[in-house]
């Protein structure tokens, strides 16, 4: 009896304790250095090739329905002949407080032991609450069955998606999302899960660079990379200026900002006010005034 | 104990029964004329497009990124609001022991009870995939998956499945002498109905005294219950961290909402009901002017509430605060609605100070009918023009519903029509017990 | 079987004349049908009545309170789902299920104490008609069958319109 209360209690502290999943073996994490990035969009073409996502056609892009899971934002600034064009990629940031995966009543998203914020399709009954709790809009939603024809409607305009022959280009370790059901970018978790077993077989952890989603491996001029934050040795935590583990333990805990952390003055994370913590670190810097250092001109 | 100010101390009890019992046993040829209507656009602009929306997918809706929530939503909070008054007003004034709710209120719980109903359609037509609707439920399968009580979604789950078959036991209960009263004058099928429905009631003192407390409980569970219905439908917008919709201010504010637009729908529903069930002689102008009195509270409630709400925007002067009142008052294409919702909440009700206008049965359906007009318009807004102003300008995008949403939403208040319609013929819609309660009990030497 | 007299009254104020007086005489099994509750005027002939009900609803409450609070815990320690940064027993969602769990059973707990206390629902012949729910206040008064006869002389001097002999199950 007295072992079961001590049991009961350790549980009870292990259940009322907020990070007690921070025991992960592996947390994913991106590096985007924004002085890199040209904004060429081959990131987008790759994602899309990847995950299998459809393409839904120039009248469904038009109403905001196109379903790429990363995004490359246009901010111009000032009149002409003083243009300023800015641009930043935007991909779902995994965080490691995500308001979204407070909102789903059906636990079809939650985090994951690699720190991931996973969406499962099966699960999903679609009550859009993810996607307005998210801050940074990157969850998309399979507004038809795009992998068939329907009668009533050419696929919402566009009925090319996975038809054949293009069928024969689909992903097979991804799964063919069913109409109604919300998806999002899931750092190629594919990828990541065959990285895994094969570390496991050869009895080891998974080496730093190993794993490359489709974004980071396409990236012509490597702005963005890939990798493990737990390992302070990693090439992302030395991009990210967190170089050592008290750099991460303090990240982790507290809910300051990257720049008071990180050694890197370039380092900052998207609406990073909001708290939701999210795990992809830009590298651009910020002055005071709001202006970013350099803007292509 | 007898209220007779009521001006129904002259009718005879008899009369009552007749009165209700005819109401429910003959129809004329309008009744089928309005039911066939109610079934055909039921047809039209409630299933028909649901299906088309089913087969083809919710890409038929106007929804968008970031604008995922509609049309839909608007409804189910409207919905939601409109069932506010019945039942919480019926269990206060139970409470308080108001002796003018009695000829009102079984309508007004009915209402409670269809406008929980069509706002839990609302939920099922707005989800992608619909024919997963038990998914949500907390029901023990071989999967052992349950449901996330975190969510705001599961408090809405817990409150409405709460809020609904509470409301409706509320009014069955409240209705089992009625119903026995009922089953006492009919013949053939519904004496065997009615005859179920009244379990074999028989009026002795013991059933009354103990109808009376377990009704005084319930009333007193329901109070509670239907403050924080609302507040946790407000809750499924307060807990995000959008800028318009992140505010500590909404519970209240949906609660006062919900009270005033319940409140107008109860006005609108009680002149048409004494107009098409011919019961002038119960629901009187004395209602009229206590409803009134209460809709002006409201209305200024509502307002204080809705300044506040500018006034912390303005003060707090975060940039995403900011251009969400902006957009929401100046610089969003249907900005004349934000106007229009002032006008109707804030500004007409305080018509009903004149005792003549709340006296008016004519002032009284037309200003109600603007109060509910506006309160749909409150939703629309605090919905549609939040979402499409998150936080990244880059993401930006006005909402514009399509077809298949506003038929759903006409056909919405033709889904909620159509079980009133049906309410009034087999239920007594009127509290024929209470109604004599009122008369006064029968005493040889009056004045006692 | 055994008889029983009813006797219908229209006015409350003789129904409660014939009360006293049948009390008085050492009748106790005294049951009043009426269309409209007359509880309180009744009761202070009759003696107040019990109300079982207020346990059921407690007890109910206590009851939802419990299950409320186990299902949201219960359910969340089945498998660890981390989200949103939280602990798996968060305290103030787990407030609001409970708070809906205890309104619900407390409802229907209460309704069913009112049911099995009310001897409810109950399908079998009663003694009854049909004039009670509409203006009839009625007496049932249960008694040996040789003092029946007085039992109707009281009613009826108290001022009955009808009295009648009724078979009693």
């Amino acid at each position: 009896m007295a072992g079961f209360i001590e049991l009961m209690l350790e549980r009870f502290k292990v259940y009322r304790e907020p990070g007690y999943y921070k025991r992960f073996d592996y947390w994913w994490a991106m590096v985007i250095d924004l002085d890199r990035c040209t904004g060429c969009g081959a990131c987008v073409t790759a994602c899309q090739a990847e995950n299998n996502t459809p393409v839904v056609g120039e009248e469904e892009c038009g109403k905001g329905r196109n379903l790429s899971w990363i995004r490359i934002e246009r901010y111009i600034e000032g009149e002409y002949p003083n243009v300023k064009v800015k641009f930043i990629p935007v991909l779902c940031p995994q965080c490691d407080r995500a308001p979204c995966e407070v909102a789903c009543p059906v636990y079809a998203t939650y985090h994951n032991q690699d720190g991931l914020n996973v969406q499962v399709y099966n699960r999903c009954v679609g009550t859009f609450t993810c996607a307005t709790y998210c801050p940074y809009d990157v969850r998309r939603f399979n507004w038809f069955t795009y992998n068939k024809k329907n009668f009533l409607k050419g696929n919402g305009g566009s009925s090319t998606s996975f038809e054949p022959p293009l069928d024969q280009q689909l992903n097979p370790d991804v799964s063919v999302r069913e109409m109604g059901v919300m998806e999002k970018c899931t750092f190629c978790i594919q990828r990541i899960r065959a990285a895994k077993d094969r570390a496991k077989d050869e009895n080891r952890p998974i080496r730093d660079g190993e794993i490359q989603p489709a974004c980071v491996q396409t990236c012509p001029t490597k702005a963005l990379t890939f990798g493990d934050l737990n390992n302070p040795k990693s090439r992302i935590a030395q991009l990210a200026g967190l170089s050592t583990a008290g750099d991460l333990h303090y990240l982790r805990e507290s809910g300051s900002k990257i720049s008071d952390i990180s050694s890197n003055p370039r380092t900052y994370r998207l609406l990073e006010d909001l708290n939701a913590a999210p795990t992809i670190f830009y590298l651009k810097r910020v002055m005071k005034n709001g202006s970013s250092t350099a803007g292509h001109e | 104990m007898a209220h007779q100010q009521q001006g129904t101390s002259n009718i005879s009890y008899r009369e009552v029964n007749d009165d209700v019992i005819k109401s429910m046993t003959e129809t004329g040829r309008g009744f089928y004329l309005v039911l066939a209507v109610c079934i055909v656009g039921l047809a039209l602009t409630f299933g028909l497009p649901w299906a088309y929306q089913i087969y083809v997918g919710q890409g038929v809706t106007g929804l968008q990124s970031p604008e995922y929530w509609g049309l839909y939503l608007t409804n189910f909070v409207f919905w939601i609001g409109i069932s506010h008054s019945g039942t919480l007003l019926s269990a206060i004034l139970f409470i308080t022991q108001t002796p003018w709710r009695r000829s009102i209120y079984r309508s007004a719980e009915a209402m409670t009870f269809f406008s929980v109903v069509t706002a839990a359609t609302m939920v099922f037509i707005h989800m992608g995939r619909p024919w997963n609707f038990y998914w949500p439920f907390p029901y023990p399968n071989q999967r052992e998956m349950w449901t996330n009580f975190q969510s705001p979604l599961m408090f809405d789950v817990f409150a409405i499945g709460t809020y609904s078959t509470s409301s409706f036991l509320f009014l069955y209960f409240g209705s089992i002498p009625d119903l026995a009263a009922v089953r006492d004058r009919v013949t053939g099928w519904r004496k065997r109905f009615y005859g179920a429905l009244a379990l074999g009631w028989r009026g002795t003192d013991r059933e009354w005294h103990l109808l009376q407390k377990a009704y005084t409980f319930c009333a007193v569970f329901i109070i509670p219950l239907a403050v924080s219905v609302h507040s946790i439908v407000s809750w499924d917008f307060a807990s995000s961290k959008i800028p318009g919709l992140n505010k500590t201010i909404f519970a209240p504010y949906f609660v006062i909402g919900a009270i005033y637009s319940g409140t107008a729908g109860i006005i609108t529903l009680m002149v048409i009901l004494r107009r098409a069930l011919k019961f002038e002689k119960y629901i009187t102008k004395v209602h009229f002017d206590k409803l009134g009195m209460l809709l002006v509270v409201m209305s200024l409630l509502w307002t204080y509430v809705n300044v506040t709400e500018v006034f912390t925007g303005w003060y707090a002067n975060t940039s995403y605060e900011n251009e969400a009142l902006k957009y929401r008052m100046f610089t969003t294409p249907s900005a004349y609605l934000f106007w229009l919702m002032i006008a109707c909440n804030a500004f007409f009700p305080l018509l009903y100070i004149f005792r003549k206008i709340r006296l008016s049965i004519v002032a009284s359906l037309l200003i109600s009918i603007g109060i509910n007009l506006g309160m749909w318009i409150e939703r629309f807004l605090i919905i549609e023009t939040s979402l499409p102003r998150k936080f990244l300008p880059f993401m930006w995008r006005d909402y514009h519903p399509s077809w298949v949403e506003w038929s759903i939403t006409a056909g919405s208040f033709i889904f909620f029509t159509s079980l009133f319609v049906l309410f009034v013929k087999f239920w007594p819609s009127f509290s024929i017990y209470e109604i004599k309660e009122d008369i006064g009990i029968p005493m040889e030497r009056k004045g006692r | 079987m055994s008889k029983a007299v009813l006797g219908f009254f229209p006015y409350v104020d003789k129904l409660l004349r014939a009360a006293q007086r049948l009390k008085d005489a050492g009748f106790t099994d005294i049951e009043v049908l009426s269309p409209i509750p007359i509880g309180h005027e009744i009761e202070h002939i009759l003696g107040e009545k019990k109300n079982p009900v207020k346990y059921f609803t407690f007890f109910g409450s206590v009851a939802g309170f419990i299950f409320g609070t186990l299902l949201a815990l219960g359910s969340a320690a089945l498998y660890i789902l981390p989200r949103y940064g939280k602990p798996i027993w968060p305290l103030t969602p787990t407030v609001i299920i409970t708070y809906e769990s205890t309104i619900l059973l407390g409802v229907y707990i209460t309704l069913i104490g009112f049911l099995i206390f009310g001897r409810l629902p109950c399908f079998r012949e009663r003694t009854y008609d049909i004039k009670i729910s509409i203006d009839q206040f009625a007496l049932l008064v249960r008694a040996k069958k040789d003092r029946l006869i007085q039992v109707e002389q009281i009613i009826r001097e108290a001022g009955a319109e009808e009295v009648k002999r009724v078979d009693e199950k």
